[in-house]
């Protein structure tokens, strides 16, 4: 009898246990939410409050955009040779490959630009970003800069804000315009299609209305993408498992990144669906 | 910080008198070098200055440099406790003409 | 080898003022009923081993953790309480130089130590970078403004930080950890030109160390630190005659005396 009631407090313990630990993570990513978004609401009033300091910005437009230029040269190349490749295909099986200019100004335009430059500059430098800052925490950077009476979120984060939110949309242009080239070249190139007929096609289907679906969607994961990284650098300290130091680094930029490209899809889908 | 200026000799007597601090700096600065630029030697006479910040002492540097470039005469006469200090201290007190009194630099351009 | 100055006799106005500090890292006690002053003009080392929590003091007295309990006043502020623009106008007229010197990697050391002087005056360029200088100069480190910190030393990028730290001629002075890391040379380098920059800047400096020799060459008065709370404080010759026995076999350099439940640690080892 009492080995009976001996098991079932070992069993109740091991429950309480298991709701302990469930509760504490989910507080913690509540926790963490939470200061992700206060940080992103002071740096964002550091921003758009002067003094406007327009190095720092340049700096970051330089690195987050100047620096990626071969990559969304290249991705955006790719893209459009395989779009048009793809929907060749299709189009042919329905006779209407005229449409193949159409088809690869929509799809780059509306869809693929954004998200392929978005996930592009997230690899690249939303890692690099949430390196760096995360470095910077670790390395004490962040306390100096507080010791000297410099809010953070006006010197390392406001600009970089900024700088994304500038380069994602010029990135996301490039990486339409290769693209179209791209599908031209196998369009026109390896397939045959008039060259009118493509460009044409893709004049007439393409409207204001999907420019600035591109260009919202840009705009909105540029946001995310500085947000999310510069965030779990800066917020290094604050992480479960309390790794701090280099293994802490690389832990929040892996992290940075995989959140980063959920918020992107999630975030491309809600503007997809609300603007069509 | 009260600023005042005289004639001796050759020289524009800059006489301080007070604290030399972030917000008296710049105004002595924009007095020395303006009297370097108009050709004129300068001596600084700190015998009534208590205290002078790193901006002062800064001031002093860069009126000295240009005095130098110019070919002019400058110095530092009646520089007492806390400011020969913190010249002591940035190993300035070697590099700058000091003297006790204006007469006594005066009278040692002469000798 | 240099006395140490005797701390001016300035009457002797608090400067630093914690009481019944109790700090946490999450569960963690770290800081266990502190208490603390220091007085104007005065060299206060705060020494204990590492984990003593004396690290985390000096972050309660600079306003970067908050205690869970007490309160600190600095020159007159209550930190534990200040609103950020409080909190950064009394920042301006503090310095610290943190363990690995704390430059920001991006910019260059020149810009970096003239950092709080860009940022917080209207001085002219030239005499900000001629004011950097000369910091850098008395911290012994001549024409490396143009230099990034990834090409410094260790002992280099310290020196860096502590220019930095007294660019803005503060009232108070913090330094985390002078000696880590350095060979006993440099150090003691470092302990001269502290005591110097305190003679002629009239300088109160806080010091956080567990290097003894260090602490006893500069300090006016020392606080022991073990275990979250504060043994004993007081001046080298108080301490040095000190009635505590962990004191004493900290000066003798005695380990910690360790005892060992033998039942106790059968079971670790077996369970």
């Amino acid at each position: 009898m009492g080995r009976a009631w001996g098991q079932l407090a070992v069993i109740a313990g091991a429950l309480v246990r298991g709701i302990e630990a469930a509760g504490d993570r989910a507080l913690y990513h509540v926790r963490m939410s939470g200061m992700m978004t206060l940080l992103l609401l002071r740096s964002v009033a550091r921003a758009v409050t002067p003094p406007w300091r327009p190095r720092p910005v340049i700096r970051q437009i330089h690195f987050i955009g100047a620096r990626s230029w071969l990559l969304i040269v290249v991705s955006g190349a790719f893209t459009g040779m395989v779009v048009a490749l793809q929907f060749h295909d299709t189009l042919v099986r329905f006779g209407t490959v005229s449409l193949l200019g159409s088809a690869v100004g929509l799809s780059l335009v509306r869809e693929l630009g954004p998200v392929l430059a978005a996930l592009m500059v997230i690899g690249r430098a939303g890692s690099a970003t949430c390196s760096e800052i995360g470095i910077m925490r670790i390395d004490e950077q962040i306390d100096a800069l507080e010791c000297m009476a410099i809010d953070p979120h006006r010197f390392l984060l406001a600009p970089r804000l900024v700088g994304g939110v500038i380069s994602q949309p010029l990135l996301t242009a490039m990486f339409i315009v290769v693209g179209v080239v791209g599908g031209y070249f196998v369009g026109v190139g390896l397939f045959g299609i008039s060259a009118g007929a493509y460009f044409q096609g893709m004049y007439d289907s393409v409207v204001w209305n999907d420019v600035k679906m591109g260009l919202i969607k840009s705009i909105v994961f540029g946001l995310l993408i500085v947000w999310i990284c510069s965030a779990k650098g800066f917020l290094l300290h604050l992480n479960r498992d309390g790794a701090f130091g280099a293994e802490g680094v690389s832990r929040a930029t892996t992290e940075a990144v995989v959140l980063s490209f959920i918020a992107v899809l999630f975030a491309d889908y809600v503007i997809s669906s609300v603007m069509a | 910080m009260e600023m005042s200026t005289r004639t001796e000799g050759a020289y524009t007597v800059v006489e301080l008198k007070g604290e030399v601090d972030l917000h008296f700096s710049p105004g002595l600065r924009d007095r020395l070098l303006s009297e370097l630029d108009d050709g004129h030697p300068v001596l600084v006479d700190l015998g009534e200055v208590g205290y002078m910040d790193s901006s002062g002492i800064a001031s002093l540097v860069e009126a000295y440099q240009l005095a130098r470039n110019n070919d002019l005469d400058f110095g530092l006469v009646g520089v007492k406790g806390p400011v020969l200090q913190v010249l002591q201290l940035s190993r300035l007190d070697k590099v700058f003409p000091i003297d006790a009194t204006v007469d006594e630099r005066i009278s040692r351009d002469a000798g | 080898m240099t006395q140490t100055d005797p701390a001016p006799d300035t009457a002797q106005e608090v400067l630093i003022d914690v009481r019944g500090v109790v700090a946490r890292y999450g569960h963690r006690l770290v800081l266990d009923g502190v208490d603390l002053e220091v007085h104007s003009g005065e060299i206060m080392v705060i020494m204990g081993v590492s984990g003593s929590g004396k690290s985390t003091l000096l972050r309660l007295m600079l306003g970067l953790k908050q205690p869970t309990r007490g309160s600190i006043r600095v020159m007159g502020h209550e930190v534990t309480r200040a609103g950020t623009r409080e909190l950064y106008r009394l920042r301006e007229q503090l310095g610290v130089a943190f363990q690995g010197g704390a430059m920001i990697g991006s910019l260059t050391i020149g810009e970096n130590v003239s950092l709080p002087l860009t940022e917080h005056t209207d001085l002219d360029v030239r005499t900000i970078r001629i004011i950097a200088r000369m910091k850098l100069e008395m911290m012994g480190l001549s024409d490396v403004e143009d230099m990034m910190p990834a090409q410094l030393s260790g002992g280099m990028l310290k020196r860096a930080g502590l220019a930095r730290a007294i660019v803005g001629d503060p009232k108070i002075l913090f330094f985390d950890e002078p000696s880590a890391g350095l060979d006993p040379v440099t150090a003691v380098e470092l302990d001269e030109r502290i005591l110097l920059a305190r003679r002629a800047m009239n300088l109160t400096i806080v010091v956080v160390t567990h290097e003894l020799e260090s602490a006893i060459k500069i300090a006016d008065r020392i606080a022991v630190i073990q275990d979250g709370r504060v043994l004993e404080t007081g001046t080298v010759e108080e301490i040095r005659a000190s009635g505590d026995e962990h004191i004493q076999d900290m000066l003798h350099r005695r380990p910690r005396k360790e005892t060992i439940d033998p039942d106790a640690y059968l079971d670790r080892l077996t369970k």
